[in-house]
């Protein structure tokens, strides 16, 4: 009852609930930005082994961030955790050019997968705040996601989770471009 | 626009179900048109979801039962045998979802609180079901900690007093777990499979504490943690025990004049499963490379297993000459005489340590600590105990065998789960019966849930005929005591403790300490039967804190009436003196008496030394 009450109210008000599902390579900054979000603070993290949930609440969206661990032997896991998938958040460490194109790869195999066809996509080109690293639109380039992807909403947004920078750009962007229940 | 019959452009096609593939393969398996479950359709859906995985299994197990609750009889019949056939073809990711609360909830929507006087077509389904869950994934699946749900639901209708139908044995095979031999990829295979299936579902449940489960899951699953090696290792060491059991067993029926029909029977089988195992010792041997161990032995199996499936081949013929000339050796003994703890261990024998002490009644526990500091001087007592911890033993294997007893089932409609072991309800007045009986009869029944299974399923036919006449010969048992008792008073010098005595067999022991902190124990094997025991086997497990050794016996055969026909020594070490509790001892002997297989086991409490 409580429960069909809030949801009647939540409805009223617009807030919604949606999963999110960030991935990316190891070290490319995925559990500093949760945690950022979250706390508003920077943690040095260890490689998270396994993954990290966090509910973010922003402007009457209540993200629930899902923070799988990036680290190759964990990657054949990820699928696990595509189902009920809103959006799926592509972390890239735009400083790190040398695995730009391992980055590449395993987005392109994320998102051929038929469970992800009709997410939305926002990929974070992380570590902004770093001198050299590829600007967004380099990185978009690189990515090519223009030419490949026809029917599917996609971003890439410049992000810094030191900073702060980009990452509220990246959720408005998300919450704006999902069908409002 | 018109609105009469036209074709347009379109072809035309006949309106299909809109969603996803597999709910209208779901929907057209239970279709009101079919006249009677169409098997080729099911087993279509249980293909589908094994092929995909992931939320299939979930989405399958929802939309089914929804199907069940269907007010249509004719729907419900089908969606149930569908259920069935994914039960039984799709191994643990159904498994899991139909051990859900909410899925079980589901399932018995339309129960009455109070059962009505007479079932419906579909609820009488529906206790089929669970009977048949209850009796086999509860038991016998690896990951039965996760069916908790199905054994907590089939505890409540028994309690609501419903009564569950008796199943057929042969349903009953179909979900007993396959003792075929495995490759460590094909384990690991179908490890992944069920623990992508918990991880998925335990993402969906998304509670705190199936996320901290989903965590650790996930470290094993990308192999942060060895487990999964290890665990195909060990099931394979296990499963190649069992089988060269099975060559043992057909080597001696083989060298046996003549077979009668029922070990003809079984002979067969034991032909087939070895035949079935011998190309998955290549693949096994490609595997496993590294471990030259292991590679020597499965080649010097092979080659036993190739020269037994010759003989037998050869004897089917009529060529007797021919085929004894073939004598294979024995290749299961010296591993039972050498590695005993880990055959222990596989028939859950060492698994008694502390934890099993504390679940045992209390004054039970008193009335051990008492017979062992008066065995010295008596033995009647110390054999008293004996029989305690040998009825302690029964109930334990009673209690899970009790389901499958229908008689007992029906007696109790409305007592409410007092058949049911572990049930928080009071009374089980089924156990105390059984206090003299020899710990034979336990193999007979433990053929039923695999407690003790030795041999495999294939010699059930021989142990159940012999074990009829066991159990009209023990009644004599009390009186034989005596006498025996008497016998080793009698014997000059060095006190012997009796361990046991069986219409077959009786163990005395010599019990000394070497030193602080080992005991020696020199046993003495009796045959007082008529007829001889051949293959004869003893293993002993020591509680987990102390290492046994274990000296081969002095022979595995001995005549009719033959006194201490065969001795073995066996020592414990890190045995402390002087402490608290008393030191138990579980052993376990096998042997065939007139070509039939004989199990006893106890636990035998050492006296204070």
């Amino acid at each position: 009852m409580g429960n069909s009450i809030s949801k009647a109210l939540s409805k009223l008000f617009g807030s919604r609930e949606m999963k999110i599902l960030m991935l990316g390579l190891d070290n490319a900054g995925k559990t500093t930005i949760l945690y950022k979000l979250k706390l508003n603070t920077v943690k040095a993290a260890a490689p998270t082994v396994g993954f990290n949930v966090e509910t973010v609440t922003y402007k009457n969206v209540k993200f629930n961030m899902w923070d799988v661990g990036g680290q190759e032997r964990l990657r054949p896991l990820w699928r696990h955790y595509f189902p009920a998938t809103t959006a799926l958040i592509f972390v890239i460490d735009a400083h790190d050019k040398k695995r730009l194109t391992e980055a590449k790869e395993e987005l392109y195999s994320i998102i051929s997968e038929k469970e992800m066809e009709k997410v939305v996509l926002l990929v974070w080109a992380n570590k902004q705040d770093l001198k050299g690293a590829m600007s967004p639109k380099e990185v978009s380039n690189f990515l090519q996601l223009k030419q490949n992807l026809k029917d599917q909403l996609w971003k890439v947004v410049g992000s810094s989770a030191v900073t702060g920078s980009g990452l509220v750009e990246g959720l408005t962007w998300i919450s704006n471009n999902t069908p409002k229940k | 626009m018109s609105h009469g019959i036209y074709l347009g452009e379109t072809p035309v096609r006949r309106t299909q179900t809109p969603g996803n593939p597999l709910l209208r393969k779901i929907q057209r398996a239970c279709r009101m048109s079919l006249g009677e479950p169409d098997l080729a359709l099911n087993l279509d859906v249980a293909d589908y979801i094994n092929e995909k995985q992931g939320a299939t299994s979930r989405d399958a197990c929802v939309t089914i039962v929804r199907l069940i609750n269907n007010r249509d009889t004719h729907t419900a019949v089908f969606a149930i045998s569908l259920l069935d056939v994914l039960v039984k073809n799709c191994g643990y990711p159904v498994h899991l979802q139909i051990s859900r609360k909410e899925f079980l909830n589901e399932l018995v929507k339309r129960f009455p609180e109070h059962p009505p006087m007479r079932y419906s077509r579909v609820q009488r389904l529906i206790l089929t079901a669970i009977e048949e869950w209850y009796q086999t994934i509860c038991k016998h699946s690896s990951y039965k900690e996760d069916m908790n749900f199905i054994r907590d639901m089939h505890r409540l209708l028994k309690y609501k007093g419903y009564v569950f139908p008796k199943i057929d044995q042969a349903q009953l095979s179909v979900l007993k777990p396959s003792n075929h031999l495995k490759t460590a990829s094909e384990i690991q295979k179908e490890q992944e499979i069920a623990q992508a299936a918990k991880l998925e579902e335990l993402i969906r449940r998304g509670k705190p504490d199936d996320l901290r489960e989903a965590n650790k899951l996930m470290k094993v699953m990308a192999g942060f943690k060895a487990d999964n090696v290890v665990h195909a290792k060990n099931s394979i060491a296990s499963e190649l025990k069992r089988l060269k059991r099975k060559a043992d067993l057909l080597n001696e029926m083989l060298n046996a004049d003549k077979l009668t029909d029922s070990q003809n029977e079984t002979a067969s089988e034991l032909y087939g499963s070895l035949k079935s195992a011998q190309p998955k010792f290549q693949a096994i041997i490609e595997e496993e490379q590294d471990d030259d161990s292991m590679v020597s032995d499965i080649l010097k199996f092979n080659d036993t297993v190739n020269q037994l499936l010759q003989k037998y081949d050869l004897l089917k013929k009529g060529d007797t000459t021919a085929a004894s000339q073939i004598h294979p050796s024995a290749i299961s003994t010296d591993i039972q005489q050498n590695s005993t703890g880990a055959l222990a261990n596989e028939i859950n024998l060492i698994d008694f340590g502390d934890s099993d002490m504390n679940t045992s009644e209390p004054n039970q526990q008193n009335n051990q600590t008492d017979s062992s500091t008066n065995s010295n001087n008596n033995n009647n007592n110390n054999n008293n105990n004996n029989n305690t911890n040998n009825a302690d033993l029964l109930s334990d294997l009673l209690g899970d065998m009790s389901i499958s007893d229908n008689s007992r089932s029906q007696s109790t409609f409305g007592a409410g789960g007092s058949i049911t072991l572990g049930s928080p309800l009071p009374s089980s007045p089924a156990e105390p019966v059984i206090t003299t009986t020899s710990a034979s009869t336990t193999n007979n029944n433990s053929n039923n849930n695999n407690v003790f299974d030795l041999l495999g399923d294939t010699t059930n036919n021989t142990q159940s005929n012999n074990t009829v006449d066991l159990l009209g010969n023990n009644s004599s048992v009390p009186s034989s005591n005596q006498a025996l008792n008497n016998d080793a008073d009698l014997f000059g010098g060095v006190q012997r403790h009796l361990i046991n005595s069986s219409t077959y067999l009786k163990i005395e022991a010599i019990i000394t300490r070497e030193s602080d902190s080992t005991i020696k124990i020199k046993a003495f094997f009796s045959n007082v039967n008529q007829s001889p025991i051949s293959d004869f086997t003893f293993m002993v497990a020591v509680p987990k804190l102390m290492t046994l050794r274990l000296q081969p016996q002095s022979s595995n055969f001995y005549p009719g009436n033959s006194n201490d026909g065969i001795t073995q020594e066996a020592y414990i070490d890190n045995a402390i003196i002087n402490s608290s509790k008393p030191l138990k001892v579980k052993w376990m002997s096998t042997f065939t008496v007139n070509a039939s297989p004989v199990q006893e086991t106890a636990v035998y409490v050492l006296p204070k030394i």
